[in-house]
C-alpha cells in the first residue's frame, strides 16, 4: 500500500463563496450516489463537525463510491484500507525501515496518513489493529517508536462494518464506537434511483469526471464556520430533554454520555450550516439524532424493536419545548 | 424540604392580612396590635432571615394574646370577640408556619375569617371584598401547590407566570364554583326564624331618628348620606310636598327636648283610614337602624306584620330593625286624624314648662289679642318666619335655657327642628294644641330603578296642630322660611356644601349608583324563607318544604358536577409561556380547529410539512409562520414579535380551505 503525506496547497482564491461550493459539492456527490440525499448530507455533516463516520451495510450498496466521491469533491487524497483478520497495526500506521546508505531508520507512513480514509469492514481486523486506527481518529496523531506523527487535516475516516457477517469478526466495543460521530446504513436504492443506476452510465465514469470543488483549506474554514452557528437556550433545553430521555431505563441499557451530547450539538450545528442557517432548530437535532445514537445505544433486553425503531419512538415521546 | 418558600409565605401573609383588615379596624387597639405583630415579625423574618422563635416565646405569645382578648372584651362569647380570637390565633400561627401544610391551613381559615364579615355587614361592598379575598387566597393556594409539587426536588423553579395569568386562573376556578354557590344560595333551606339568637345590634346599621328631639339631634343626621330606606310606589309618586315620611311623634316638651310619651306609644289608633278614597300604595325597604319605627306617608291604612299603629299614627315594630326590612303599606292622605280632641290629649298637647321663654310669651299674647282665629293666627306666625330675616342653616348657634326666645329674637338661624320646635311652642302658648312629628321629607327618585331613595340627610321635623274640623293638621314652618327645603330637598336648601365633596352632581351620581345597592338588597339580602318557599310557584308547584328543597338542590349539584367535572379536568394552570409560545399555541389551535392536530414532538418545519399536506391551500402561510417561529425561538437575532403575531393573526385555515 502506498502512502503520501499530503500538504495540499491552500487555496485562497474565492474564500467567500465556500459555502456555495460546499452545496455544489454535496450536489455532485448526490449525482454520483443516486437517491441517497439524506445519507450524503449526514456524511457532509460528519465531515464539517470534525467527526468520523460509521456505515453499517452489506457490500455493494455504494459505501466505497460515497467515500471516493466525497474525497474527490473536497479535493483530498483518499485511501481505502481493507481490514482483514491478518492486518497488523503497522499496515495502517506505517513502518520505519533501516536505510543502509543513510545508516538510519526512515519512517514510511501508512495509509492512515491521508485526509479521507475508507476503513472497509473494520470489524474483521483484530482488536489490536482496530485500536491502532481508532486511536489515530481520536488523537489526530499517531505515535510510532517514540515518535509522534501528526495526521493530516482535515482527517475524515469512514469505516464500514458488515452487520450480517458475524463469523470471524471482532465487533467494535461500545467505547470505540463512541469515536464515530455518526453512523447510518445506506440501504438499497429506491426503484427510481435503481433504474437510473441501471440505465445510465457507469458511476465510476461519473466519478472520474468529477473535479474537486473545495480544497482542504476550505474544509477547515467551513469546519470553523460551523462552530459559529447560534444555539439558543430553548434548543439546549431540547437537547437536554433528549439526553435525559435516553437515560430512562425503559428505553436503553445505558443512556447517552455527555460526550455524546456534545457530539449531538456539533452535528446539529453542522447540519444547520449545511442548510445555510445561522441557528440550530430542533429539526436539525432530530435529523442527526438517529445517526448519532443508533451505534451508541443498545435497547433494553426484552424489546423486539431495533435501535432505529426505538430511537424514532423516543423522538416521538419528547415534546419540543 | 416542604418549606413553602419565602415568596409564597409573603402571599400567605397578604391573604391573611386582607381577610383580617375589616376586623382590624373595629378591634380595640391592644387586640389590633397583637393581631398585627406576628405578621410584622414574620415579614421581617422573611426579609432579614431571622430564626424561628423558640417554643417558649410562641406559647407565651399565645397566652398573652388570649389574655389581652379576654381583658379587652370581658369574655370571648360575642361575635366581635370570637372573630377577634380567630384573627389573633391565625396571626399567631404565622410565627410557627414553616410547612406547606400549615400555610394551607392559614389560607383556608383566612377564607373562613373573610366569611365572618357577613355577620357584621351585608352591603354591596361585601361581596366585592369577599371576591377579592377569595381570588387572593386562590392565587396563594396555587403557589403553595406548586411549592409542594417540587418539595421533593428542592426549591420550586421560578414560574414565569404573570400575575394576570395567575389571577385569570383563579377567576376561572371561581367561575366554576359560581353555579354551585347560586344553587346553594337559592335552594339551601332557609329558616323563617334563625335557630340561634338574633344579635341585638347590627354593627353596620346607621342609627336613624332618635326617640327624642333636642336642638342639634337632626343636624347630625344631616351630615349622613347613607340610605334610610327605599320606596317603590305601585302607582304615581305623590308630589314632593306630600312626601312627609312620618316617624316618631313627640308631645312632651321640657323647654329643650321634645319626647314621645310611653302612654301614647302604647295606645292603639282608634280609627284607621278606609281604602275607599284616594290612596297611595307602596313598598318600603328599610335599612337597619336599630329603632322600632317604620316610616309611612300620612296616614297609614294598613299595618305591616309585627307592627302596631299608635294613636298618633306612628308605626312601631315589636323588634328593632336590625336587618333590611321590607314592608308594604297603603296610605290615605285625605283621612281626618282625630276630629274630636279629648281632654287628656288636649292637656298633653298644650303643656309647656313653667317660666320659660317670657319674651315669646309676651309676643304671642299680643298677637293672640290681635288675631283671635286659629287659622289666621297660624298664618300670622308663618308670615313672621317668612318676613323676618330668618335663615335656614346648618350652623345654628347654641341656644340657652329660653331656647325659643333666643331663637326667635336673637339667633334667627337654624333648620327644621328649630322652626318646628319654636312653632309648636308658640302654638301651645296661643292655646292651639300642637305636637312635633319627625321623619323624613322628600327623597330622590331614581328613574333607572323606578324607586324613591330617602337618605338620612332627608331627616326632617315638622309640626301638627289640632284644628276644629280638620283634626290634626300638618304645618311645616320650615317651608315658610325656606320653601326650597320641601320642594327640592334639604341639601339644595343649604347655600353652602357640607363638605369638600358635597356638590349637586356628586350627589346625583351617588343617588344614581344607589341602584346597585338597591338591586343587591332586592335580589340577595331580601331573599328569605318566604321567597324560597314560593320559588317554584310560577311553575305551579306551590310551597316548597325544606326536604323538597334539599332534593332539588342535590339534583342541581349532581347535574352541575356532571357538566363541570370534565371542564375542571381540562383546565390548565397559570401559563408561563412567553409571547412567542403563546402566539404559536394560537396558531396550533387554529390548525386544530381546521382539523389538523400537531404532535408535540414535531419541530416547526416538520409540522409545517405535514400540516401543508393536510391543508395544501394554506401551505405558504403555514411555512411562513413555522419559519418565523423557528427564527423567533432559536435564532440569534429573532424577527420582530409583531411580524410573527401578525402572521398568526391573519392565518385563517378554515376560510381558505373552503
Amino acid at each position: 500500500m502506498n502512502s503520501t503525506v499530503i500538504s495540499a496547497p491552500e487555496n485562497p482564491e474565492n474564500p467567500e463563496n465556500r459555502h456555495e461550493r460546499l452545496i455544489e459539492a454535496r450536489a455532485a456527490v448526490n449525482d454520483i450516489l443516486l437517491g441517497k440525499d439524506q445519507q450524503v448530507s449526514l456524511a457532509f455533516c460528519c465531515l464539517l463537525a470534525r467527526g468520523h463516520l460509521l456505515i453499517e451495510d452489506v457490500p455493494g450498496v455504494g459505501k466505497t463510491t460515497l467515500a471516493h466521491a466525497l474525497a474527490r469533491v473536497i479535493g483530498s487524497d483518499y485511501q481505502r484500507i481493507q481490514f482483514t483478520s491478518d492486518l497488523l497495526p503497522a499496515d495502517i500506521l506505517g513502518v520505519s525501515i533501516y536505510k543502509r546508505e543513510k545508516d538510519e531508520f526512515e519512517f514510511h507512513p501508512g495509509p492512515i496518513f491521508s485526509q479521507v480514509i475508507l476503513a472497509d469492514e473494520v470489524n474483521r481486523a483484530t482488536p489490536k489493529t482496530q485500536s491502532a486506527l481508532l486511536e489515530g481518529m481520536a488523537e489526530g496523531q499517531v505515535t510510532i517508536e517514540n515518535e509522534t506523527h501528526v495526521l493530516p487535516s482535515p482527517f475524515f475516516v469512514m469505516a464500514t462494518q458488515n452487520p450480517l457477517d458475524l463469523v470471524g469478526t471482532y465487533p467494535l466495543p461500545d467505547s470505540q464506537l463512541d469515536r464515530f460521530l455518526l453512523s447510518f446504513s445506506l440501504g438499497y436504492p429506491d426503484p427510481t434511483a435503481e433504474r437510473e443506476l441501471l440505465t445510465t452510465e457507469d458511476r465510476a465514469h461519473v466519478l472520474d469526471r468529477t473535479t474537486s470543488l473545495l480544497t482542504p483549506g476550505d474544509v477547515k474554514a467551513l469546519q470553523d464556520d460551523c462552530e459559529k452557528v447560534h444555539v439558543s437556550e430553548n434548543l439546549l433545553d431540547y437537547i437536554q430533554a433528549l439526553l435525559q430521555e435516553t437515560r430512562d431505563e425503559r428505553w436503553f441499557e445505558t443512556g447517552l454520555s455527555p460526550r455524546a451530547g456534545l457530539a449531538l450539538l456539533r452535528a446539529s450545528r453542522a447540519l444547520a450550516f449545511l442548510d445555510d442557517r445561522d441557528f440550530v432548530t430542533p429539526e436539525d437535532v432530530k435529523t442527526v439524532f438517529n445517526g448519532l445514537a443508533r451505534h451508541r445505544l443498545s435497547p433494553t433486553s426484552g424489546f423486539s424493536q431495533s435501535p432505529d425503531e426505538q430511537i424514532q419512538e423516543l423522538l416521538g415521546q419528547v415534546p419540543i419545548p | 424540604m416542604n418549606d413553602p418558600g419565602r415568596k409564597t409565605i409573603l402571599w400567605v401573609i397578604a391573604t391573611l392580612a386582607l381577610a383580617m383588615l375589616p376586623q382590624l379596624v373595629s378591634m380595640p387597639l391592644a387586640v389590633a396590635l397583637i393581631a398585627v405583630a406576628p405578621l410584622a415579625w414574620r415579614i421581617g423574618s422573611e426579609r432579614s432571615g431571622w430564626k424561628p422563635l423558640p417554643a417558649l416565646v410562641r406559647h407565651g405569645a399565645t397566652i398573652a394574646g388570649l389574655a389581652i382578648l379576654f381583658v379587652s372584651y370581658g369574655d370571648l362569647a360575642g361575635r366581635r370577640a370570637a372573630v377577634s380570637l380567630l384573627s389573633v390565633m391565625l396571626s399567631l400561627k404565622m410565627i410557627e408556619c414553616y410547612r406547606i401544610r400549615d400555610a394551607r391551613l392559614v389560607v383556608s381559615f383566612s377564607l373562613f375569617l373573610c366569611a365572618t364579615q357577613f355577620l357584621f355587614g351585608q352591603g354591596i361592598l361585601m361581596p366585592v371584598y369577599g371576591g377579592v379575598t377569595v381570588i387572593l387566597a386562590l392565587v396563594t393556594l396555587t403557589q403553595l401547590q406548586r411549592s409542594e409539587a417540587w418539595s421533593h426536588e428542592g426549591p420550586a423553579p421560578a414560574v414565569r407566570a404573570s400575575i394576570t395569568s395567575e389571577i385569570g386562573f383563579s377567576l376561572r376556578l371561581l367561575a366554576l364554583a359560581v353555579p354551585i354557590c347560586m344553587a346553594l344560595f337559592i335552594l339551601f333551606p332557609r329558616l323563617a326564624n334563625p335557630l340561634w339568637g338574633i344579635p341585638d345590634t347590627t354593627l353596620d346599621s346607621k342609627t336613624g331618628l332618635s326617640d327624642s328631639m333636642s336642638p342639634g339631634s337632626i343636624q347630625d343626621l344631616f351630615m349622613d348620606d347613607s340610605p334610610a330606606f327605599r320606596v317603590e310606589f305601585a302607582g304615581a309618586i305623590p308630589s314632593t310636598d306630600q312626601l312627609y315620611w312620618r316617624g316618631p311623634v313627640f308631645w312632651r316638651f321640657d323647654g329643650r327636648t321634645w319626647e314621645g310619651s310611653f302612654y301614647f306609644k302604647n295606645i292603639e289608633a282608634t280609627s284607621v283610614p278606609d281604602l275607599s278614597g284616594n290612596t297611595w300604595e307602596y313598598s318600603v325597604q328599610l335599612e337597619p337602624n336599630e329603632r322600632n319605627w317604620l316610616f309611612a306617608l300620612d296616614y297609614p291604612a294598613t299595618t305591616p306584620p309585627d307592627t302596631r299603629l299608635t294613636l298618633d299614627y306612628q308605626l312601631i315594630r315589636s323588634q328593632p330593625v336590625i336587618q333590611l326590612t321590607p314592608y308594604s303599606i297603603v296610605s290615605s292622605p285625605d283621612f281626618v286624624d282625630m276630629p274630636e280632641l279629648t281632654g287628656p290629649l288636649r292637656l298633653q298637647a298644650l303643656d309647656l314648662p313653667e317660666g320659660r321663654n317670657p319674651r315669646t310669651q309676651q309676643l304671642i299674647r299680643q298677637w293672640r289679642r290681635e288675631t283671635p282665629g286659629d287659622k289666621a293666627f297660624i298664618q300670622r306666625v308663618l308670615q313672621h318666619f317668612n318676613n323676618e330675616p330668618f335663615r335656614y342653616s346648618l350652623n345654628a348657634p347654641f341656644l340657652g335655657v329660653h331656647s325659643v326666645d333666643d331663637f326667635l329674637f336673637d339667633t334667627r338661624t337654624g333648620f327644621c327642628e328649630h322652626y318646628a320646635s319654636s312653632f309648636a311652642v308658640m302654638m301651645r302658648m296661643a292655646g292651639i294644641p300642637a305636637r312635633i312629628v319627625t321623619g323624613y321629607q322628600g327623597g330622590w327618585f331614581n328613574a333607572l330603578g323606578d324607586y324613591l331613595l330617602v337618605r338620612q340627610s332627608d331627616a326632617h321635623a315638622w309640626t301638627e296642630v289640632w284644628l276644629q274640623g280638620s283634626g290634626w293638621t300638618r304645618v311645616d314652618p320650615t317651608a315658610a322660611v325656606s320653601p326650597q327645603r320641601v320642594e327640592s330637598g334639604s341639601l339644595s336648601a343649604l347655600g353652602t356644601p357640607r363638605h369638600v365633596l358635597d356638590y349637586a352632581w356628586v350627589r346625583g351620581v351617588r343617588n344614581s349608583v344607589d341602584i346597585v345597592q338597591q338591586r343587591w338588597n332586592d335580589w340577595v339580602i331580601k331573599y328569605g324563607a318566604g321567597q324560597q318557599a314560593r320559588l317554584f310557584a310560577p311553575l305551579g308547584l306551590g310551597e316548597m318544604t325544606p326536604p323538597m328543597l334539599v332534593g332539588v338542590l342535590a339534583v342541581a349539584i349532581l347535574v352541575f358536577s356532571a357538566v363541570v367535572f370534565p371542564i375542571v379536568m381540562r383546565i390548565k394552570g397559570p401559563s408561563s409561556k412567553d409571547p412567542v409560545q403563546k402566539t404559536w399555541q394560537k396558531f396550533l389551535k387554529r390548525l386544530r380547529l381546521a382539523g389538523y392536530r400537531a404532535r408535540p414532538s414535531d419541530g416547526a418545519m416538520e409540522l409545517a410539512d405535514s400540516a401543508s399536506r393536510f391543508l395544501p391551500a394554506v401551505s405558504g402561510p403555514i411555512h411562513e409562520i413555522a419559519d418565523l417561529y423557528n427564527r423567533s425561538r432559536y435564532a440569534m437575532e429573532p424577527p420582530p414579535l409583531a411580524q410573527f403575531k401578525q402572521a398568526v393573526r391573519v392565518f385563517r385555515p378554515n376560510k381558505n380551505r373552503a
